[in-house]
């Protein structure tokens, strides 16, 4: 065996010998007194995070509310991983006319089944993502899964009408905008709050912008976010789609 | 507002990229403002952030305003907190600083190297410059692996955009790297496990509640620190670094070699002293043996692949690993001296990395070479880049006044306390070779001059240099010279700020040990 993969495989084996000794203290698969399940922080959230926020979901209340600065930086992941893509494989030069067929794709036959039954479905498949997005903050779903399922109706258009037809849709500039968009609504919110004299993201005092109680604004908020996240969500999902597909030269695609 | 100022530090560069993404496509002359805009606005609130630590201790943030919820066992954080305490506000300043400084610098390079990528490029830099500020102010356990997420995305990158040499280089550190972060994750999710908490200071509280020998607390530290050491390219985990930064566009390399590794390293302070406690790892572990032992590889590995490197920036990578020999060893001393040495010399080291990495960058852009002898006869061509240069040098070998001395006094006299005499010797060993190098390089740019250097000159930009004959011989080369102030100036604070942290190595070592007493590392202990 070569001494690089002999290296491997023992670093594997410590590694592996390392988890499975770790685990002899855990507690118990299940357990209701674990830690996690009965510290004082989980208590916490699942007595009283309904009082306060009005958010039946309180994985949402957590995602959104208590932890929304990480989700807030989760959506700049995800800007920064499909701006990342773009940069190194993209040609840089968003003025280039995006939606130029190339000759193998003018040349090739789409099939009309595919394309009528697409045209049906995208739009279901917008209306559905929308649902999910509106019902992010108090049932399961929310702007990532919508986001997402919006990303993927505009690759379904890429895939059957071809690359250039989506990017006349949703062009790479365009994209890059709505993304940037989606941050700018989930931080833009969190900058409201500090204008209007609490802390970053402190959804509370926007209630004297939107009126109704404190708890209230922080429900309304976080639907908001939600909006920001699908934005961000949806345009680099097409991005990396349309980047990877195409080669960076956004044009002809799969 | 002054109480604003620590979300300012994150939040300035995350809405200069959101600006840049929105606008800067379409103009891409609002790119640079913007940049230096918010940066400004990060780097005075970061200075704000510390003076107002200096004035009335460690500053606490609430992120979405959740107060901390009183229980009968005590408060508890429910949502993510800001923690600055003397130290962290020490790097936060060094990060602002940097950025700021280096994006002046580096505005003609970006335009140059990436040339229909400006606006990408500047998106991707504001948001690593927030990803590590926001790692150094986090007090979440959980928080600071999405920053660490957003730095690295950012950074590998940052580092691909350039060549095609580029792109591997970071390829590999993106395997590298990705395992790093996922040890550090699962080392978070085996505290979290143990303890149901992500907030650090309720972490650790909630360990010292726990059996002292549980293993599946001793296996988070190990994974936390290999995670951490792979990140901060600890040797032998080095293995990404010296082509991804020798690769990388100059301004990714500014800006990467001073930071990345330095956060790195006082993230794993901030594991081992706020998360786990002194008193777990330095008295229960006892691994100070070991790690000290590591360090000591570490730091006579790096010194001899940089003494046996002839490219320009191989070489300073390799220095850099050196370096983060110096200061883990220094944390693991397990005694005050050594940790305020490390944490000195996280300041000392961005600030001379970040010197030598501005002036490497402007003699391979002034004479377009990369190995050693483009230093030959630079004395009498670009006097002042070679001042600056000098002083890093000095600083580096650790001659007094600038800071290099006081962090190898504060780390030697760590080591002599802790009885740990390989690593003394490692670093003046480590001192030693770097003698060698730079005083080879002064001594090349100092007395290499005049003809020998002439006749060398193939480079276009310099053919007149021979015409003009010998009154040039007399007089500094203007044409060598002719590096804009946008470069020499921030090249020139930098090397001026390693006199300082060295002229006031008192004060700050002084606020580092304030900070250490709170953590339970008192002086001594």
């Amino acid at each position: 065996m070569k001494p690089m993969k002999l290296a491997a495989l023992l670093t594997v084996i410590v590694t592996g010998g390392l988890l499975l000794f770790a685990t002899s203290d855990l507690p118990d698969w299940g357990d209701p007194l674990s830690p996690a399940n009965a510290s004082d922080l989980s208590t916490y959230y699942i007595q009283d995070s309904r009082d306060v926020t009005e958010v039946p979901n309180l994985v949402t209340a957590v995602l959104a509310d208590y932890r929304g600065y990480d989700t807030m930086f989760e959506t700049v992941v995800i800007f920064v991983a499909g701006l990342g893509i773009l940069s190194i494989l993209g040609q840089g030069k968003c003025e280039e006319p995006l939606a130029q067929p190339v000759a193998s794709e003018q040349n090739r036959e789409r099939d009309m089944i595919t394309i009528i039954t697409c045209r049906l479905v995208v739009p279901i498949i917008q209306i559905f993502a929308l649902y999910v997005i509106a019902h992010g903050h108090y049932s399961p779903g929310g702007g990532f899964q919508g986001g997402v399922m919006l990303g993927s109706s505009f690759i379904l258009i890429a895939l059957t009408s071809g690359l250039p037809d989506a990017l006349k849709r949703m062009s790479q500039e365009r994209a890059i905008f709505l993304a940037g968009l989606g941050v700018l609504i989930y931080a833009g919110t969190g900058l409201v709050c500090m204008a209007l004299g609490r802390n970053f993201l402190d959804y509370e005092i926007l209630h004297k912008l939107m009126g109704g109680t404190g708890v209230k604004a922080r429900y309304d908020s976080m639907l908001i976010v939600e909006i920001g996240v699908a934005f961000t969500v949806m345009a680099i999902m097409f991005i990396i789609y349309a980047v990877l597909s195409s080669k960076g030269r956004m044009r002809g695609g799969l | 507002m002054t109480e604003q100022f620590p979300i300012l530090i994150i939040i300035a560069p995350l809405f200069g990229a959101i600006l840049i993404a929105l606008l800067g496509f379409r103009h891409q002359s609002l790119c640079l403002p913007t940049v230096l805009g918010s940066l400004a606005i990060s780097c005075a609130a970061a200075v704000g952030t510390f003076l107002k630590v200096l004035e009335q201790g460690t500053v606490l943030y609430n992120l979405s305003g959740w107060e901390r919820v009183t229980t009968p066992r005590g408060l508890f954080s429910v949502s993510i907190e800001y923690r600055v305490d003397a130290i962290s506000g020490l790097v936060l300043v060094a990060i602002a600083a940097v950025g700021l400084l280096n994006a002046i610098y580096s505005k003609v390079h970006v335009v140059t190297e990436t040339p229909n990528k400006v606006p990408h490029y500047y998106i991707l830099y504001l948001l690593l410059v927030a990803g590590l500020a926001g790692m150094t102010i986090t007090n979440d356990a959980f928080n600071l692996y999405v920053l660490i997420e957003i730095s690295s995305l950012s950074s590998y990158a940052l580092i691909a955009i350039g060549s095609r040499r580029a792109v591997l280089a970071s390829f590999n550190y993106v395997i590298m790297g990705t395992i790093g972060a996922s040890f550090y994750l699962l080392g978070v999710g085996y505290l979290y496990i143990k303890t149901g908490t992500l907030n650090m200071t309720d972490i650790h509280a909630a360990l010292a509640t726990l059996p002292k020998d549980s293993p599946s607390v001793q296996v988070a530290l190990i994974l936390i620190l290999i995670g951490l050491w792979i990140k901060m390219a600890f040797f032998p985990l080095h293995g990404w670094l010296p082509n991804a930064y020798a690769y990388s566009p100059t301004a990714t390399s500014t800006l990467m070699g001073p930071l990345v590794t330095q956060v790195m390293i006082y993230i794993m302070i901030r594991m081992m002293l706020s998360l786990f406690g002194a008193e777990y790892v330095f008295d229960h572990l006892q691994w100070t043996n070991i790690v000290v032992g590591l360090s000591v590889i570490a730091i006579v590995a790096g010194s001899l692949f940089a003494l046996s490197r002839s490219d320009l920036r191989k070489m300073l990578t390799y220095l850099i690993v050196a370096e983060v020999g110096y200061m883990v060893g220094g944390a693991w001393l397990a005694n005050s001296m050594g940790m305020t040495g490390a944490i000195y010399h996280i300041l000392s080291d961005a600030m001379m990395t970040f010197t030598l990495f501005m002036v490497i960058g402007i003699i391979i852009t002034r004479t377009g070479k990369t190995e050693l002898t483009a230093f030959q006869g630079l004395f009498r061509k670009m006097p002042i880049t070679m001042t600056g240069f000098t002083i890093a040098a000095l600083s580096m070998i650790g001659l007094p006044p600038t800071c290099g001395f006081f962090s190898k006094y504060y780390l030697v006299r760590g080591g002599i306390e802790a009885g740990q005499w390989a690593y003394v010797g490692a670093l003046l060993f480590s001192s030693l070779i770097n003698a060698v190098i730079f005083f080879r390089l002064i001594e090349m740019a100092y007395f290499h001059g005049g003809k020998a250097y002439g006749e060398e000159i193939t480079d276009k930009d310099h053919e007149h240099h021979h015409s003009r004959g010998r009154e040039l011989d007399a007089q500094p080369d203007e044409t060598l010279e002719q590096v804009p102030w946008s470069m020499l100036a921030p090249m020139l604070m930098a090397a001026a700020s390693l006199l300082a942290i060295g002229i006031f190595n008192r004060p700050i070592a002084g606020w580092i040990n304030a900070a250490l007493e709170t953590l339970n590392l008192a002086q001594g202990g």
